[in-house]
């Protein structure tokens, strides 16, 4: 490996990079859409390091599952509301102004955690594949020790579902459809009734006009 | 056990729910409930009698329940159920019951039976609760509860200004008397790290050991602290010169003054200090002083009752004079006599203020004995009741009264301590005082030509009314005979162990009434009865005669020492001088304009400022939570 | 899993199993039987409390690779989440009544909430710990937005984008704190942090700090309370009754564990942290309070006060101090639960009330509730003898014994100040002149439920003792 060119370090490096750079797109793009693919971009740079990392099935499941569907789905609810650009205004220059702030206090404190680990950080050749592949792995984990928070992850996902149905629901719209069971069993009686009264004379003493069709 | 718990809980819920629910209960069986809960409680209390007085029944010093606990300070609930509790109990439960049944006919015609009724059956349970008390919390719930209670009842016809003030009256001097009690209390804890009794008598040798310094004088602990809990005892059981608010209270409706200001409530000051005689007996300087005041108390109220002309003001200085006697015989270390004079009072003293009622009904709440006279035929019952607690209280051989009183003049006059002769010799001359305005009272009342204004129209009152009276007439004559052996001169007596044993005479009761012909109390109690009859009834122009021969004692007895004069001038004036020095220097410049308002305003303005950061939009929530955290992070890394 | 496992987690079982079931059958339910949900959950939160209730007295087991725990303290606040929660879904019976079409979601929603409670005191691992504060928190986001009006959605979209902000960094501390020690089982963290490299530390702390950043959100305290006073003004009231009650016991619980179990190591510096946001929830609660005009925001200011005071308990790290918490939680959630349910049962139909103005001489139109919301005020204001009380002697002993004698007199001061506030709303309630003197009506059900709420906590401030002697059970063993 001497002299080899360092071609992992790089890749990461690349990979991570991008992460952050479209990470940071996603926020200051000023249209929706565009913020959206950054994320996609985002999504496609994660999986990559986590590839690299070797946990190849995690990667891809990433990419299945956000980029192909989550992601998607996304852009297509983006895009059928009407989006525009967001101006830039004086709170919004005041907000970035605090932001910039804080991401610097944050990277102060990620500095504060990286800064006694650098070497760590370069020992990511050192990671021993497992015996079997990933996916085995993480179902026979999942099934098994992590039964528990995968249940309760299951229930979380019911209880999305069960939100976001419940919140859009509108009960006026319920009744587009027709009720065939009402339709059959409906009798004539039902539709039609038949009043008996005895003929009375129009009064002659009203002030309104007898109305004749 | 239980049965101490319900012979104090029928009575508490009795009284709740006749207090919350009353109005859709109506009245009559808002009273049947009370009196059955105060009947239950009753016959569980001589339940109770029975089993410790002649089964043997060891005491019980249990904790039933624990409040709060902080650090060394044990809030319990606790009963100490032994021989001087259960007795009391068992006088508390009876005297109430009576009472109870009395105010049926007494409370006939008033509008708000119910909340009387309400009344005095949650004042049963506030008193059985210090009855029953282990330590000196619960005692002093029960102690704060009669009080409020006797506050309430002063002042049940609350449309009359002088019941208003009455009970206003009652209710500060008991708090003066009360804050000095609290005081004594938390010296207890502070000195024991325990708020049982059984503690403080653990502690009590070695606290009377222990001296401190207050005001420049080494004291000893103990006495310090026997003095401030008499304090209490002394407002409670209105001893010179807390006495004031006692004959106030008897604007109060009559069954209240013979329940709350004769039988019982009056009496807990002798009661706590013969449960607390294990710490008293060991200060003797404490017992002096108990002892004087107890004397001075008997002697010079009793005095005041020679010039009153309201029938129900007598019974109470008699009550102020009994208390007295009681009192000092505490201070005396004849706790047993005491307390048997407690009993034997609550019987017969109950039954004279009754009997007053009785006489008051008859005359339309007239009580003004000038306005009285010649009622012994037309209140037949009445007549022949009062007459016996009349006996009884000049303790006329061998009527109850005799037995315990002489018990403890006894006592006083074998003691050889600080006081003591003087304590003798006010007894001793309280007797005659005792049977001379006594039988005023009766003779004024019941034999005089009649002064009615409308004598055709009396008559006598209904029997729920005389059935007490009778029922209390029978042990008003008979329990001092009865009691005198168990209680006075066996060894162990019927007290056991739950109160300092000190026996002074051992005579059998026969002896002792043939004995007391040759003592000097009987004659001068008939020297005092045969004075009355000289006074009111031979030569009716006497008193005024005397009134105005002796004017200056005449006007000092009737000013009552000129004890009311004094707080209105010291107290009353001074304090308000001095409110309205701190009103207005103090309240409305320091508090008012700087803490207060001051204060206010800063924390207005502080609220404003709290206010702006909640904007409302998210962003800058966000905004507040990431700074809030980032100065978390640089603080802690 | 065996049967002794499955014995375990009966109860979370049981409400989730219902949960489905009430899904189900609210599909095939027509409108007008919406009652049917409303009581089977009422059934379900009723049998599981049986289930808990025999759980009492069990020595703490595991179940589930030790990632579930059954302790004494998960037994007993259990216990009170299903008696919050029985009670504020009863407050919301007149909701119903008024939304028949809601209350499957309602209903629904509510059992998957109380079910993430439940499983979040009984979660001994980071992971379900986080899940379960998610299904926790998640069904409650849509439970404030459940009406879809104006006030409502906008309380709920700043509920749930302030939520998902303090779990993301919940979840970045416990990432953090994986990275440090490479472990997310409680109990193991504990070992992994005493044997850390130093340079591992750091972040471990910092992880630390994110975690309490995250777990103060949920409680809603100080700075991390800015949820609360629009959340609390702009949700239905019956799911303020929930949402102010229960979670704060599951957090709380939550907290004592992970805090003193797990990273006992960093006790000086959380203890320090919790410190500083106790104060200042205590002073920012108790201060902002007092200009409120709108009863829930002042109710919502009083609960972030409150939560201050019962951090105090937490941060003294004695056995004491975390009975004296867990004592002021339950007394808490009892109150807010009746503050708040007054506020149904005051409502007449078509008028809300909302403003402290709207209770003026409640007493001469209705006495009862006026009494009662007086007993609930009083003992928010911990005055005797109520139970609110006897929390705060009880957090205030707590700090007196580890000898913060400075936070206690602090506390105490604040305390006083937040007398004002409720005292006003009694002030209105009996001294204020009526303007429309009509008596009040309202349905006997919601007047039952407010009077044994409300007499709990007289009864408890009578008798405290039973359930400090519970508390105080749980951490002294």
């Amino acid at each position: 490996m001497l002299n080899a060119f360092p071609t992992t370090l790089v890749v990461f490096y690349a990979f991570a990079a991008l992460l952050i750079a479209s990470a940071f797109m996603v926020i200051l793009s000023r249209h929706p859409v565009q913020s959206a693919l950054y994320l996609v971009l985002a999504f496609f740079a994660s999986a990559a390091l986590w590839i690299m990392m070797q946990a190849e099935f995690l990667g891809l499941i990433l990419i299945l599952v956000y980029v192909g569907a989550v992601m998607t789905l996304f852009l297509f609810v983006v895009m059928t509301i009407p989006m525009h650009t967001i101006p830039i205004d004086k709170t919004r220059l005041l907000y970035i102004g605090y932001g910039s702030l804080v991401l610097v206090l944050f990277l102060g404190v990620m500095a504060k955690i990286i800064h006694p680990l650098n070497h760590i950080v370069f020992q990511l050749n050192n990671f021993q594949a497992p015996g079997i592949s990933g996916a085995t792995a993480i179902g026979e984990s999942l099934y098994t020790t992590y039964v528990f928070p995968f249940e309760i992850a299951g229930f979380l996902l019911l209880v999305a579902i069960i939100a976001a149905i419940s919140l859009s629901w509108k009960t006026d719209r319920r009744k587009i459809i027709n009720d065939v069971s009402a339709q059959v069993n409906v009798k004539a009686k039902d539709r039609l009734k038949i009043v008996k009264m005895k003929a009375e004379k129009p009064q002659q003493d009203s002030t309104e006009p007898v109305q004749h069709d | 056990m239980t049965y101490a718990l319900y012979i104090l809980l029928f009575p508490l819920f009795a009284g709740s729910l006749v207090g919350i629910f009353g109005k859709p209960l109506r009245a009559l069986p808002s009273q049947l409930l009370t009196t059955l809960g105060v009947a239950i409680s009753f016959i569980l209390s001589a339940i109770l009698f029975y089993q410790f007085i002649f089964l043997n029944h060891a005491p019980i010093n249990q904790v039933l329940y624990s409040w709060a606990v902080a650090d060394q300070l044990h809030l319990n609930i606790g009963f100490m159920i032994d021989r001087l509790s259960v007795m009391m109990a068992l006088v508390v439960t009876f005297v109430s019951l009576l009472v109870h049944i009395y105010s049926f006919g007494y409370m006939y015609d008033d509008p708000s039976k119910q909340r009387f009724f309400s009344y005095i059956s949650l004042f049963t349970f506030m008193m059985l609760a210090l009855i029953f008390a282990n330590n000196f919390l619960l005692l002093f719930f029960g102690w704060e509860g009669v009080g409020l209670m006797s506050y309430l009842l002063i002042g049940f016809w609350f449309q009359k200004d002088s019941a208003n003030a009455a009970s206003m009256k009652a209710f500060l001097v008991n708090r003066i008397a009360d804050f000095l009690f609290l005081v004594g209390i938390a010296g207890v804890f502070a000195y024991t790290h325990s708020l049982e009794f059984s503690q403080a008598f653990i502690a009590a040798p070695s606290l009377a050991q222990t001296s401190i310094t207050l005001f420049g004088h080494p004291a000893s602990v103990l006495t310090v602290l026997c003095l401030l809990i008499f304090c209490g005892a002394m407002g409670k059981s209105a001893q010179m010169p807390l006495h004031v608010w006692l004959p106030e209270s008897m604007e109060g409706p009559t069954p209240i003054s013979a329940l709350i200001h004769a039988a019982t409530m009056v009496t807990a000051g002798i009661y706590l200090v013969a449960r607390l005689s294990p710490m008293y007996q060991l200060s003797p300087t404490a017992l002096s002083v108990v002892m004087i005041i107890g004397a001075t108390s008997a002697l010079f109220m009793g005095i005041l009752g020679l010039v009153q002309t309201d029938i129900k003001r007598v019974v109470a200085y008699s009550t102020l004079s009994q208390l007295g006697y009681m009192m000092a015989g505490a201070g005396a270390s004849a706790y047993a006599a005491s307390i048997f004079h407690l009993f034997t009072h609550a019987c017969f003293k109950a039954l004279l203020f009754l009997a007053a009622g009785s006489v008051i009904i008859a005359l339309h709440h007239e009580q003004d004995m000038r306005k009285m006279g010649g009622l012994a035929r037309k209140l037949p019952i009445t007549y022949i009741t009062f007459l016996c607690g009349a006996l009884a209280l000049i303790a006329l051989p061998p009527t109850s009264g005799f037995y315990s009183k002489d018990s403890i003049i006894d006592a006083v006059q074998q003691l050889n301590a600080v006081g003591s002769s003087y304590t003798y010799w006010c007894l001793t001359l309280g007797v005659f005082i005792t049977a001379l305005y006594t039988f005023r009272c009766f003779f004024l009342v019941f034999h005089t030509p009649t002064r009615v204004d409308d004598p055709a129209h009396v008559h006598e009152t209904s029997s729920t009314m005389w059935i007490p009276l009778i029922i209390l007439a029978i042990p008003s004559l008979a329990l001092g005979y009865l009691l005198f052996k168990p209680l006075i001169i066996d060894s162990p007596s019927w007290f056991g162990n739950s109160i300092v044993a000190n026996h002074a005479a051992l005579q059998t009761a026969a002896a002792m009434a043939l004995d007391s012909l040759s003592h000097l109390p009987f004659w001068l109690m008939l020297a005092g009865v045969f004075t009355a009859w000289l006074c009111y009834v031979r030569f009716p122009k006497l008193p005024t005669w005397f009134a105005t021969r002796l004017s200056l004692i005449y006007i000092v007895l009737v000013d009552k020492y000129g004890f009311d004069r004094l707080n209105d001038f010291v107290f009353v004036k001074g304090t308000r001088k001095l409110s309205q020095f701190f009103f207005a220097i103090v309240d409305v410049k320091v508090i008012d304009e700087g803490a207060v308002h001051g204060s206010g305003k800063l924390i207005a303005y502080l609220s404003q400022w709290a206010r702006k950061l909640q904007s409302g939009y998210l962003y800058q929530y966000v905004l507040v939570m990431i700074l809030g955290l980032l100065v978390l992070l640089f603080w802690q890394i | 899993m065996n049967i002794v496992d499955f014995h375990i987690l009966l109860p979370e079982i049981l409400v989730l199993a219902m949960a489905a079931l009430v899904l189900v059958i609210g599909l095939f339910s027509g409108r007008k039987q919406s009652s049917i949900s409303y009581t089977l959950s009422q059934i379900s939160l009723l049998i599981s409390v049986v289930f808990v209730w025999n759980q009492i007295g069990m020595p703490t087991l595991y179940a589930l690779h030790n990632m579930f725990i059954l302790d004494a303290a998960t037994t007993l606040s259990k216990l009170m989440i299903l008696i919050c929660a029985i009670f504020s879904l009863a407050y919301a019976k007149p909701f119903f009544n008024e939304n028949p079409e809601k209350t499957h979601d309602y209903c629904l929603l509510f059992l998957f909430s109380v079910s993430g409670m439940m499983m979040l005191v009984s979660s001994n691992h980071l992971i379900p710990m986080y899940l379960s504060l998610e299904l926790l928190s998640l069904p409650l986001y849509a439970l404030v937005t459940i009406q879809r009006t104006g006030m409502n959605a906008e309380a709920g979209m700043k509920y749930f984008a302030m939520g998902a902000f303090a779990s993301a960094l919940l979840l970045y501390g416990i990432s953090l704190v994986y990275g440090a020690t490479a472990s997310l089982s409680l109990s193991t963290i504990a070992n992994s942090l005493q044997l850390l490299q130093t340079q591992y530390s750091t972040m471990a702390l910092i992880g630390l700090v994110f975690i309490v950043a995250g777990l103060a959100f949920k409680f809603g305290a100080a700075p991390f309370h800015q949820w609360s006073p629009d959340i609390y003004q702009g949700a239905p009231t019956p799911v303020i009754t929930l949402l102010g009650s229960a979670p704060k016991i599951a957090v709380l619980i939550m907290a004592i564990r992970l805090f003193s179990q797990s990273f006992v190591t960093f006790a000086a510096h959380w203890q320090m942290i919790w410190i500083a946001v106790a104060i200042a929830s205590m002073a920012l609660g108790n201060i902002a309070a007092i200009i409120q005009n709108n009863l829930r925001r002042m109710l919502a200011y009083s609960s972030i006060a409150h939560m201050g005071y019962m951090l105090l308990g937490f941060v003294t790290q004695t056995p004491g101090g975390n009975a004296a918490a867990l004592f002021y939680v339950f007394a808490y959630a009892l109150m807010t639960l009746a503050g708040f349910g007054a506020l149904i049962v005051a409502s007449n139909q078509g008028f809300e009330v909302e403003n402290i103005e709207d209770l003026r001489g409640l007493n001469s139109r209705s006495p009862w509730i006026a009494f009662m919301i007086l007993i609930v005020m009083f003992s928010l204001a911990g005055i005797p003898p109520s139970v609110g009380f006897f929390a705060k002697v009880g957090v205030l002993e707590a700090v007196m014994s580890v000898h913060m004698t400075w936070l206690a007199v602090l506390a105490l001061i604040f305390a006083i100040i937040g007398c004002y506030y409720y005292i006003r709303v009694v002030k209105a309630m009996y001294f204020e002149p009526v303007e429309d003197a009509s008596p009040l009506y309202s349905s006997w059900g919601g007047k039952v439920i407010l009077s044994l709420n409300s007499l709990i906590i007289l009864l408890l401030g009578i008798f405290p003792s039973s359930l400090i002697d519970l508390c105080r059970a749980v951490y002294f063993s």
